[in-house]
């Protein structure tokens, strides 16, 4: 699993909860509060991102990140360490 | 005779539907004059491929619907689109997304309905029983039925009274009484009641088979002496009350006049209907509308082809009209809508509103040999009629028995 595969699931998971938002503004320096997600959207990405990587987590272990970049490398590093 | 309306009278003056039989109110018009039933997919009357986006576009809306709530409701519960669809096509339809005298807080809604989401909890259920941790946080918004109600309130911007209101099969019916209540009793200006739909999961569709309410080949044959059932039907609709003199100011055209309601109940815990508890809502509905048995031209019957339903609603109308019963023209939506439970009441309303404006009765469709002789059928065909006042019935499990007045109006504004 590579950096930019995790990268397109969340983008795709951003998408599938803000259908209407342009996918060119899904950048890394963003939040997914700045896309216009709330805090039940982000959870829902949050949770079904889990679902698709079958990682075992809390919410709440999410709470330092805060950005997408940041959210990847998070990721990243919790499935490379499988 | 046209006659003035009064000033504190009870008018609807916007309607919006989305069923199985037909989606918008122009659709559902002219598939209930041509009174064919919605087809069926599993032995139900579903709606498939709803697509709000395209509906909501349709009524050219734009700029009325914000981004957010537009948004949200692509990937909203199947129910709530439904309720949201029927609700913007009647808001829009009474004038009321431009130049609304209205302050927010003098609106207030009435979501008509519960249980209304089974089918994602079983869906979710599913596909989650041994991962649980995978659950959506939006499920815990949408698994209450007060979901629709903080959702329509921010598609609309109401900011009066909000609530769910329960009847089982006499939800809709339920909801306009309280509907009417909010406006006679100032507690608002306008009032949007929605008729939602129950989405059943299969524990609910093999429930209704177990207990044999639900007919076995998926056709409805209301009044028939080989009824067997009621078959499943999706929708939703809404109705749009105001007072006849808000109307009147605000130059909207009223579509009907709801003149009454009742609402009782029996002490009854069970499925099994009771002719005296429909004789008398029915009886109080028509106390309350002040109009008497004489005065009913038809009767927008409950109707659902149910073994034991239909002869107990049939003696129950003999006792209710009397001698005036030949005279009473009579049918059911439900052959053509199928069962709209917890929606059924506020469907059955705008068709019978539609019907009178419109100068047609639709078919009895399924109805081949009454039960009993002595009652005046539409059959397979629609029929020519002017009714100017109306009964719409609907009676829920429970003993739950709810009966609405409806007057046709006349007067042009």
């Amino acid at each position: 699993m590579t950096r930019a595969e995790i990268f397109d699931v969340v983008r795709g998971n951003i998408l599938e909860v803000l259908p209407d938002l342009d996918p060119a503004l899904i950048e890394e320096s963003k939040s997914m509060r700045d896309l216009g997600a709330n805090s039940i959207d982000r959870a829902d990405i949050l949770i079904e991102t889990m679902r698709q990587f079958k990682l075992s987590l809390k919410v709440s272990d999410f709470s330092g990140i805060t950005n997408i970049g940041g959210l990847v490398d998070f990721l990243f590093a919790k499935i490379s360490a499988r | 005779m046209p006659r003035a309306l009064r000033e504190d009278e009870v008018v609807v003056t916007g309607m919006g539907v989305v069923t199985a039989l037909g989606v918008g109110v122009d659709a559902f018009t002219r598939a209930l004059r041509q009174g064919n039933s919605a087809p069926l997919s599993e032995g139900s009357m579903l709606i498939r491929d709803f697509d709000l986006i395209a509906f909501s576009n349709s009524l050219h809306l734009t700029g009325s619907i914000s981004p957010s709530v537009r948004q949200a409701a692509r990937r909203a519960p199947l129910s709530l689109q439904l309720s949201l669809a029927a609700a913007l096509e009647a808001w829009r339809n009474a004038g009321l997304f431009h130049d609304s005298p209205y302050a927010s807080e003098q609106a207030s809604l009435i979501v008509a309905g519960h249980n209304l989401n089974l089918r994602t909890s079983y869906d979710l259920a599913e596909k989650l029983i041994s991962r649980l941790d995978y659950v959506p946080a939006s499920h815990s918004l949408h698994f209450m039925d007060t979901d629709q109600v903080g959702f329509l309130s921010e598609a609309l911007g109401i900011r009066g009274e909000g609530f769910t209101v329960g009847g089982a099969s006499a939800s809709g019916n339920s909801g306009l009484i309280q509907g009417l209540r909010q406006i006679t009793g100032r507690n608002a200006r306008v009032c949007a009641v929605v008729g939602a739909m129950t989405d059943l999961s299969p524990l609910e569709i093999h429930s209704f088979t177990a207990a044999g309410a639900m007919s076995p080949d998926g056709i409805c044959r209301p009044f028939d002496r080989d009824r067997s059932g009621f078959v499943y039907g999706q929708g939703a609709a809404c109705l749009i009350l105001e007072t006849a003199a808000g109307a009147r100011n605000r130059g909207s055209r009223p579509l009907g006049i709801l003149r009454g309601g009742a609402q009782c109940l029996e002490a009854n815990r069970s499925a099994e209907p009771s002719r005296e508890g429909e004789a008398r809502a029915m009886r109080a509905a028509m106390a309350d509308a002040g109009v008497l048995p004489a005065d009913v031209d038809y009767v927008n019957t409950h109707g659902t082809a149910s073994l034991l339903g239909d002869q107990v609603e049939f003696d129950a109308l003999t006792d209710v009209f009397g001698n005036r019963f030949p005279g009473v023209w009579l049918n059911s939506t439900k052959a053509l809508t199928g069962h709209c439970l917890t929606a059924a009441g506020a469907v059955e309303a705008a068709a019978t509103l539609i019907q009178m404006n419109e100068g047609f009765l639709h078919p009895t469709a399924g109805l081949e040999n009454p039960l009993a002789a002595g009652g005046r059928f539409t059959g397979p065909s629609s029929v020519e009629a002017h009714p100017r006042i109306a009964l719409s019935n609907s009676f829920g499990f429970g003993g739950i028995n709810t009966s609405i007045v409806i007057e046709h109006v006349n007067e042009q504004i």
